[in-house]
């Protein structure tokens, strides 16, 4: 009989796990399902207007870096950008900042003043973001070079996350995807993202003083 | 007829980067619209919006949002169910953006686990109800009386004795076959609850009896313990079960604070986040969640001081004209507009403005003028997606001139980047390729 005087407090413990198991995930983590597939692909115009499509670097590793220039967080992360596109550019790595709800000018003027010369795509009506599921900027794909997605950053970019996942992307194989060739822009509508000049000449000398 | 009627039902969604024209078309086109639209309302009040705190897109104004309610429009009038809608975003932002959760897998338990608390608390119930019958139809049995007359506890135990006993000989006597199985299963139980009655009244004289000579609570358990010798009594239980709860609780919660500095978001940012100067409310990392709306206004407000201290200040006049023709404050935006154009009246920068002006002209009736302002925007910058998007509207809609609409259309696919509109204009484009062939 006096098993019943443990009733309410055993019937307590499935609760208490339920808690114990809610309260201790970070509740602002939310699983994304893309990880592991492959990258949605979209075609949309540089700053400079050219356009380019991501389908076309199939084979190399992709930084996706979704930003604006009205996001604080997206200025720390640009010097890490900038790094990482020096550092691991001449390995192969190759970046693509999506610029969200943004114009072009104020992107443009961004660039500028901070520099970067990897291509920038301007994203209208989103379109490109919501196929990536972005919850906000700044949020950064790392696409293998079987064009699958292997991570996804959300937040600002920091060396870490780049020295954990780049070498991966690099050692990669583009074995699952479509055949490939050794230069892929070559010719045609591509040719934005081969340009080594940045959308913005460096000369230009807008970087302000402060 | 219906093809363009449809078309313009497609036309009649508000577009972040020209929100004004479908407004305008809105009225000559809500019949083949509605239904359209109470399909899209019904799949984006399901989606949660990503940007803000437990909204639908339906129901949040951020651009994100209404973005995001472009694309379920785009898909449903491109045939899609709901469902495959629903799908699509799932395979974006994964479950997490249904606002009502999929019955299947884990998910199950939520619908099932009322269910079965439900049958368990039924059960309960049914049980304990059985039990107040039983005893109330036992009458003149001394067993339902056993626990409130019998209050001595001398009395009880004498009786319990008594009940053991004859529960042995029950068997016994059924063994002997002087009892039938239906008899000795129905006496059994009848001196069992009894039993059951009495055991529950002494367990209550136990507790009560050592609160005379030491009232103190905190005495009490302790001397119940004692006296109820290898028992724990239920206030140890519970206490064990409170202060589990409370370190389990306390050990979470430190996970989970995170200490805000001064000054940061009391939502909880990652990093700060300045407020965006574009058109709309997009909502940055971290600080996204619940303060989208006013973010347009905010960045209104700043243009507007910037305008204050720098009147010649052209790309915030811009903006602005912009951010007011999103808002549907014309006046101000054709102002502001007009001071950029005085400002530089030939520069490539000016052609948004003209463009800007071509869409409140157009709305206020003033087509010509609204087709010299385009025209104008269209000399300065010749692929001004935004220019050419109005005109081929206005050409379409308003001229009824399908061979110029057709080309502008033309134009504008090759030079615009794909976008929410991208689908309209290429469905205004097959209306107009559709109206010219007889």
């Amino acid at each position: 009989m006096h098993w019943r005087r443990w009733l309410v407090p055993l019937s307590a413990l499935p609760v208490l796990a339920l808690l114990a198991w809610g309260l201790t995930r970070d509740a602002h983590t939310i699983p994304s399902p893309l990880p592991g597939k492959p990258a949605p692909d979209f075609a949309l115009r540089t700053l400079s207007g050219d356009s380019l499509r991501l389908r076309d670097l199939t084979g190399q590793p992709v930084l996706v870096n979704f930003w604006a220039s009205w996001c604080l967080a997206c200025r720390g992360e640009h010097q890490v950008l900038v790094d990482a596109a020096q550092r691991y550019g001449p390995k192969g790595l190759r970046v693509i900042g999506v610029v969200y709800e943004d114009t072009r000018e104020n992107a443009r003027q961004w660039i500028a003043e901070r520099g970067g010369d990897w291509p920038n795509v301007l994203d209208v009506g989103s379109h490109t973001a919501i196929q990536y599921g972005l919850f906000g900027v700044p949020e950064t794909f790392f696409i293998a070079r079987d064009g699958r997605i292997v991570y996804k950053q959300i937040g600002p970019l920091d060396p870490a996350a780049i020295d954990q996942w780049v070498p991966k992307l690099l050692a990669s194989s583009a074995a699952t995807g479509p055949n490939v060739p050794e230069q892929p822009f070559a010719q045609g509508k591509s040719e934005g993202y081969v340009r080594t000049s940045p959308d913005f000449p460096a000369t230009r000398g807008t970087t302000k003083p402060n | 007829m219906r093809g363009i009627l449809v078309v313009v039902a497609m036309l009649a969604v508000p577009a972040s980067t020209s929100g004004l024209p479908f407004r305008v078309l809105q009225g000559t086109a809500s019949q083949a619209d509605t239904a359209l639209e109470s399909r899209v309302r019904e799949v984006a009040a399901t989606l949660r919006c990503p940007v803000c705190q437990n909204l639908s897109i339906q129901d949040s104004p951020s651009q994100l949002a209404q973005d995001m309610r472009k694309v379920v429009r785009e898909r449903l009038a491109a045939g899609e169910t709901p469902e495959q809608v629903r799908r699509y975003f799932v395979s974006r932002y994964g479950e997490w953006v249904l606002l009502k959760p999929r019955a299947s897998g884990v998910n199950l338990s939520v619908w099932l686990l009322p269910l079965v608390m439900l049958l368990l608390g039924g059960t309960v119930i049914w049980v304990a109800v059985q039990r107040w019958v039983e005893r109330g139809t036992r009458g003149s049995a001394p067993a339902p009386g056993a626990a409130g007359v019998l209050r001595d506890v001398g009395e009880l135990r004498s009786r319990r004795s008594a009940l053991q006993a004859s529960l042995k000989e029950l068997d016994s006597e059924f063994d002997a076959g002087r009892l039938s199985a239906a008899d000795r299963e129905y006496l059994r139980q009848r001196d069992q609850a009894e039993l059951t009655a009495i055991n529950e009244a002494l367990k209550q004289q136990k507790k009560a009896a050592p609160e005379m000579p030491a009232p103190t609570p905190a005495a009490a358990p302790a001397t119940a313990e004692t006296a109820g010798g290898r028992r724990v009594p239920a206030a140890v239980g519970w206490g064990a079960g409170v202060a589990l709860f409370g370190v389990v609780a306390a050990l979470s919660l430190k996970g989970s604070i995170v200490k805000r500095e001064a000054g940061g978001s009391i939502t909880g940012t990652q990093a700060g986040e300045a407020p965006r100067p574009t058109s709309g409310g997009g909502g940055g990392r971290g600080a996204t969640f619940g303060e989208v709306g006013p973010l347009d206004s905010l960045r209104i407000a700043q243009l507007e001081a910037r305008v204050r201290r720098d009147s010649t200040d052209e790309p915030a006049l811009i903006e602005l004209g912009h951010l007011y023709l999103t808002q549907g404050r014309l006046r101000e935006s054709a102002q502001v507009n007009m001071k950029a154009v005085q400002l530089a009246p030939d520069a490539e920068g000016t052609a948004e403005a003209f463009a800007h002006m071509g869409m409140i002209l157009w709305s206020t009736g003033e087509m010509d003028g609204a087709l010299r302002s385009l025209d104008k925007a269209l000399y300065l910058h010749p692929d001004l997606p935004e220019a050419l998007l109005y005109r081929g509207i206005i050409e379409f809609a308003g001229r009824r001139d399908m061979k110029e609409a057709q080309a502008t259309f033309e134009r504008y696919l090759a030079v615009a980047p794909p976008s929410a509109n991208t689908a309209r204009v290429k469905a205004m484009l097959e209306a107009t390729r559709a109206s010219q062939t007889p």
